[in-house]
């Protein structure tokens, strides 16, 4: 690893400006997980890490704030994922955040990792990270994954590069209807959580829609409309530290036995956190049983163009969409 | 048997055997050789569950490992690595990486016009002050290469006009962790060399009389051995002619020996230390694997600075360049007979250890079924440019034991007939037939098979299957190999010496509870100190050959001791020796006079009584012999049950069944932990672990712990071990080895299991829900 420096900015405005200029070689620091991961393996060495825990009480309070407000939720980038997984007081309607923030990674890297940089670590994929090859995310001219071993690759919205987006946390905040709010050029601004992640075909470089040197403040999860639940469901290989094959975080509004609302969003199974529309239309307005689960479950995959590795995943999300369902709507599931 | 060997051996009649199978049988032994231990022996330390000497050490960190040697003024080496699957060095100049800071000697690796075989091949090394800028000073080293055609599959290495891995044949060293007997070096076809084969009877004609038959191809992955400490070790030159190295070995004579070899010295002038070890599998027999010279590198580095040097792998090295379990492609045809039972096996098994050999399949599908009349195995190495196979804990028997475990099963439910009577019925070995009997009843199969059967057929969604496999093992405990030196000193301090290492097996702790037991001493008065060759010559630990080589000999020089303090205390109690017996406290007794140990120990003359003592070769095998040999063979067998949630494709271990024998269990703690870690690496190999190369590029996309994927905590089963004690006449304690025969059936267990919860086999490890939902779709084989 380079050596590098450790700059300590106590204001949102300094670590702002330390890092605009010269951003490729000056990235935040948050829990450092992913960051140091890069630069250990040698596929990043930046000069400068900018610490965003040094900042004072006062200037990092949004990013720290783990907090009610009106029926929602108000949660820092800066909040660990173990925080988030222990807090008391998630209104139940929020299950899904809380099972996908004590089941990513292992216990102690959930100590360390924060929200926003769960949400903007870079893939996994054994192709970009690794030390001798170039793939079109890092500078070469093809995607190396669509003909070689792709299994743990992208099944949906695909292309050019076939990577899946890695945050376990992105699923259920999609799910949830979170907004962001990002600190820019421009000041504040708040966007839909969905619209900050960046299929490949639009942007090759990075996996999300922030310019350089912007931070992420926080995320706000809106009140639940009464009646809503959310749960998370994954696929794993193994149950130790280990990353999902496929994930699944849905919220659904049930009024009696009817669905009155359905967010369901894919994970693992494409470069960004995917929402399985053709599910969440199928659903609404029916009574939920299992037949209906069996019946919607395979919509999850429509569109699906797997590699020559990857058709599993189909098969496999459709399972999870469906054990979620049960899960969600109190249906009994199959023995 | 001549007179002259008549003169120096005796006959024993001891009580062998094991559960209620005992019966009295002669076996032969040197003269002097105590009675050997057996079914009548009460023995009151040996045998006794025993918390390992050093846990308290190991668990606390202050155990101190070759990466934790520090040396005053040591240096930290690093090691260029090719990038090319497969190249020809054009140009090395390692003259520009002295001038970086902190580094202080390099030395190239490979020469001009060398073919570096497989990505991670060494190339030059360097010395510095700090492991930093020893690595960063890498990039200084002027390097150029000219990429070579390669082949990394092992399907398409065998086709004709596939790139030569090797122009030449490959000749190997030998290494105590490869089974002894299992012949190399064949004739090659392309980057095929025909290996040997094991054959009984007529399997062609079997075939033709057999009235089913059942033929798959069943193919397993590259496994790493992944050990927690990586390659290691630290080179200190004493004077130009003596070095000391400390290193992560199973094998202190073999390390000592190359080193002595690699730079003109006498063995006796190397010294090794191996205080604790963090992990061999098989992988730490020499300095390093073959390809890679990670002793010359150390040495020559600490020869030009004038400095110890410290050579500790990074994790992405140890995945590439160490070794690994090949892979294999095994085609197994079983015949049957109308009454069910089997007319022939036939398996032509071709596997890869990359640039090396070692590719066989074990002696599972030869050795396990031997009522089965026609049997031949036939396996050949196929190289590639990859990393280099090295032995892997029992080298080619999981591999081989998950095919023909798993074809037997398709065979069994083909004919519609139980699988664990289809076994019950070709397994000759007393000992292995009555554990299957035993598991039967324990793991409650019969009801477990029919309620995972009814589950099947009512469409369940949450799965569950039975499974049972075999081990077969030999006893390699090694005659004349170690020698250890007991002493009991005047203050009554008892030292038990021996160069063997501890490969974690708890060797250390057994060592002491014999001469304890011998001594009639507590355990906790007899410091035994092993790891370092200037302690007497020992084995390496492979072949699970530790215990059975190096505890008879303990127990014999113990004996010796005892004999000289007996003889002293005649003395002292003016009684004839005949007339003298040993209490369980140690002290001697004679008629109605005792003397104390301490009390005795004080009139010993001069310092210390010392003997150093060996054992001799095996002298007995009972009740059955190791295929082609006059050594035991050391049966276990393992039910597996598995969980599978049809609708995710996710098969877990649920529970193992794991009934074992060790010969006589020395330390039932110990060799507990020896089954559980070998259950833990086969649930590990059955169902995650996989190294992955990509064949367009020749490179491995998962050189590091994370997405190679070894079992954790939470993907444990339950684990019931079970020994069930075997007086084998084999050495003067009655031990055999453990640590390989542990993790043989564990992976075609599973396998098995799998089989009966989708319905059909899943015949690639390992099986991941890619291969399981396939399965349940429909695809037969995945
Ligand atoms: C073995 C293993 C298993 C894992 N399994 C999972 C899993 O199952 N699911 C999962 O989701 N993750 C998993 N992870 C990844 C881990 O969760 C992430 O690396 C971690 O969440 C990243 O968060 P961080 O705070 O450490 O980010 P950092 O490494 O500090 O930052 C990551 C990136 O985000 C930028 N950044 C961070 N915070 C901000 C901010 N507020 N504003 C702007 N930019 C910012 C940084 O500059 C950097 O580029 C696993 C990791 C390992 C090693």
């Amino acid at each position: 690893m380079r050596p590098f420096s450790l700059i300590r900015p106590t204001t949102l405005a300094a670590a702002r400006a330390r890092a605009l200029a010269e951003p490729q070689a000056r990235p935040f620091r948050a829990g450092g997980i992913d960051l140091l991961g890069l630069m250990k393996e040698g596929l990043r060495a930046p000069a400068e890490l900018i610490e965003l825990h040094a900042l004072s009480a006062t200037e990092g309070a949004e990013m720290r704030a783990l907090a009610a407000t009106e029926g929602g939720l108000r949660v820092g980038a800066l909040v660990s994922l173990a925080a988030l997984a222990r807090a008391k007081g998630l209104p139940p309607s929020f299950e899904a955040l809380r099972e996908a923030a004590s089941s990513a990674a292992t216990p102690a890297i959930r100590e360390a990792a924060t929200v926003g940089g769960n949400l903007l670590q870079r893939p996994r994929c054994w192709y970009l990270r690794h030390p001798d090859l170039e793939c079109l995310k890092s500078g070469g001219a093809s995607c190396l994954a669509e003909g070689g071993e792709n299994r743990l690759h992208a099944i949906l919205g695909g292309g050019p590069c076939y990577i899946v987006h890695p945050s376990t946390l992105a699923a259920p905040l999609v799910a949830l209807a979170a907004t962001v709010t990002i600190l820019g050029g421009g000041g504040r601004r708040t966007l839909p959580l969905e619209e900050l992640f960046a299929p490949p075909r639009e942007r090759i470089d990075a996996e999300h829609r922030l310019a350089a040197g912007e931070l992420l403040l926080a995320l706000e999860l809106p009140a639940p409309a009464p009646g809503l639940r959310s749960v998370y469901e994954v696929a794993k290989e193994k149950l130790s530290h280990d990353w999902p094959l496929a994930e699944v975080a849905l919220s659904v509004v049930v009024e009696g036995q009817t669905i009155r609302g359905a967010r369901v969003v894919l994970g693992h199974v494409a470069p960004i956190p995917w929402r399985a529309l053709a599910v969440e239309q199928a659903l609404v307005g029916q009574v939920a049983s299992a037949e209906l689960f069996a019946r919607v479950a395979p919509l999850a995959s429509v569109g699906a163009r797997p590699l020559a590795q990857n058709g599993y995943k189909v098969a496999l999300t459709q399972g999870l969409v469906r054990a979620a369902l049960h899960r969600a709507c109190d249906v009994p599931i199959p023995e | 048997m001549s007179q002259e060997e008549d003169s120096l051996t005796k006959n024993v009649r001891l009580r062998l055997g094991f559960a209620d199978q005992l019966r009295e049988v002669t076996v032969t032994t040197p003269k002097d050789e105590p009675r050997p231990w057996d079914a009548d022996s009460a023995l009151t330390v040996v045998g006794q569950p025993t918390p390992r000497v050093e846990g308290s050490l190991k668990a606390s960190g202050a155990a101190v490992y070759t990466h934790d040697v520090r040396l005053p003024g040591m240096l930290y080496a690093a090691i260029l690595r090719s990038p090319h699957a497969c190249a020809t060095l054009e140009h090395l100049d390692v003259a520009a990486a002295l001038a970086q800071p902190g580094v202080v000697a390099a030395v190239p690796l490979a020469k001009v016009g060398d073919r570096l075989r497989f990505a991670g091949h060494d190339v030059a090394a360097l010395a510095a002050r700090s492991r930093d800028e020893a690595r960063a000073a890498l990039s200084a080293i002027a390097v150029r290469y000219r990429p070579e055609p390669f082949v990394v599959d092992t399907l398409e290495a065998m086709q004709p006009g596939a790139p030569q891995v090797h122009a030449a044949a490959v000749s190997e060293r030998r290494t105590e962790g490869d089974e002894p007997g299992e012949a190399s070096g064949g004739a090659a076809r392309g980057n095929v060399r025909l290996g040997p084969s094991q054959s009984k009877g007529d399997h062609k004609k079997g075939l033709r009389q057999a009235k089913v038959t059942h033929s798959a191809t069943y193919t397993t992955q590259v496994h790493t051995h992944s050990a927690l400490e990586t390659h290691s070790l630290v080179v200190r030159w004493e004077d130009p002619r003596r070095m000391t190295v400390w290193c992560s070995t199973q094998g202190i004579f073999s390390v000592r020996d190359e080193m002595a070899e690699i730079f003109g010295l006498k063995p006796a002038d190397v010294r090794v230390i191996t205080e604790h070890l963090g992990g061999g599998f098989g992988a730490k027999f020499g300095a390093s694997a073959p390809g890679s010279r990670l002793g010359y590198a150390a040495g020559e580095l600490a020869r030009r600075a004038g400095a110890p040097v410290s050579l500790c792998l990074d994790r992405r090295e140890e995945q590439l360049c160490t070794g690994n379990r090949p892979d294999s492609i095994q085609q197994v045809t079983l015949g049957a007979g109308a009454d069910g039972a089997l007319t022939a096996i036939h398996v032509v098994a071709h596997g890869s250890g990359g640039i090396a050999t070692g590719a066989g399949v074990g002696r599972s599908a030869f050795g396990v079924y031997s009522r089965c009349p026609n049997i031949k195995v036939e396996s050949h190495d196929v190289f590639t440019n990859a990393g280099p196979s090295t032995a892997f804990r029992a080298p080619g028997h999981p591999q081989g034991a998950f095919a023909i475990e798993l074809a037997i099963d398709e065979l069994a439910q083909k004919m519609g007939r139980d699988p664990l009577a289809l076994r019950l019925a070709h397994v000759e070995h007393a000992v292995r037939r009555y554990q299957l009997e035993l598991g039967r009843e324990r793991f409650q199969w019969a009801a477990r098979r029919a309620e995972a059967e009814a589950r099947r057929a009512r469409g369940a969604r949450i799965r569950h299957g039975v499974g049972v496999a075999c081990s077969i093992w030999g006893d390699y405990g090694r005659a004349k190999a170690a020698v250890v030196t007991v002493s009991v000193g005047r203050d009554g301090a008892i030292f038990v010496r021996n160069g063997a290492q501890d490969l974690g097996t708890g060797i250390r702790t057994v060592l002491g509870q014999v001469v304890a037991e011998v001594l009639g001493r507590p355990l906790a008065e007899v410091t035994v100190l092993i790891g370092d060759s200037e302690l007497g010559p020992s084995v390496g630990s492979g072949g699970s050959q530790t215990t059975s080589s190096v505890a008879p000999a303990a127990r014999n020089a113990a004996e010796m001791v005892r004999a000289q303090l007996a003889e002293l205390a005649a003395r002292l109690l003016d009684r004839p020796i005949s007339e003298l017996s040993w209490g369980t406290d140690g002290s001697a007794r004679a008629g109605r006079r005792s003397l104390p140990f301490r009390e005795l120990c004080q009139k010993i003359e001069g310092e210390a009584v010392v003997a150093s003592a060996t054992r001799p070769k095996t002298y007995g095998a009972h009740p059955m012999r190791y295929p082609g040999g006059d050594n035991y063979q050391i049966a276990g067998v393992q039910f597996a049950a598995v969980e599978l949630d049809t609708w995710t494709g996710e098969l877990r271990a649920a529970e193992i069944l794991a009934i074992h024998e060790c010969g006589r269990t020395h330390n039932p703690l110990t060799a507990r932990s020896q089954v559980q870690g070998g259950v833990l690496l086969g649930v590990s190999y059955a169902l995650m672990e996989a190294r992955v190369i990509d064949r367009r590029f020749g490179q491995v996309l998962n050189p590091n712990l994370e997405s190679y994927k070894i079992a954790g905590a939470r993907d444990l089963p339950a684990i019931d071990v079970v020994f069930c004690e075997v007086h084998t006449g084999a050495n003067s304690t009655g031990a055999v080895g453990i640590g390989e025969p542990a993790t043989i059936p564990t992976a075609a267990s599973i396998a098995c299991a799998a089989l009966h919860a989708i319905g059909r086999p899943v015949r690639s490890l390992p099986i991941t829900p890619d291969r399981v939902l396939a399965a349940l779709a429909g695809q037969d084989g995945a």
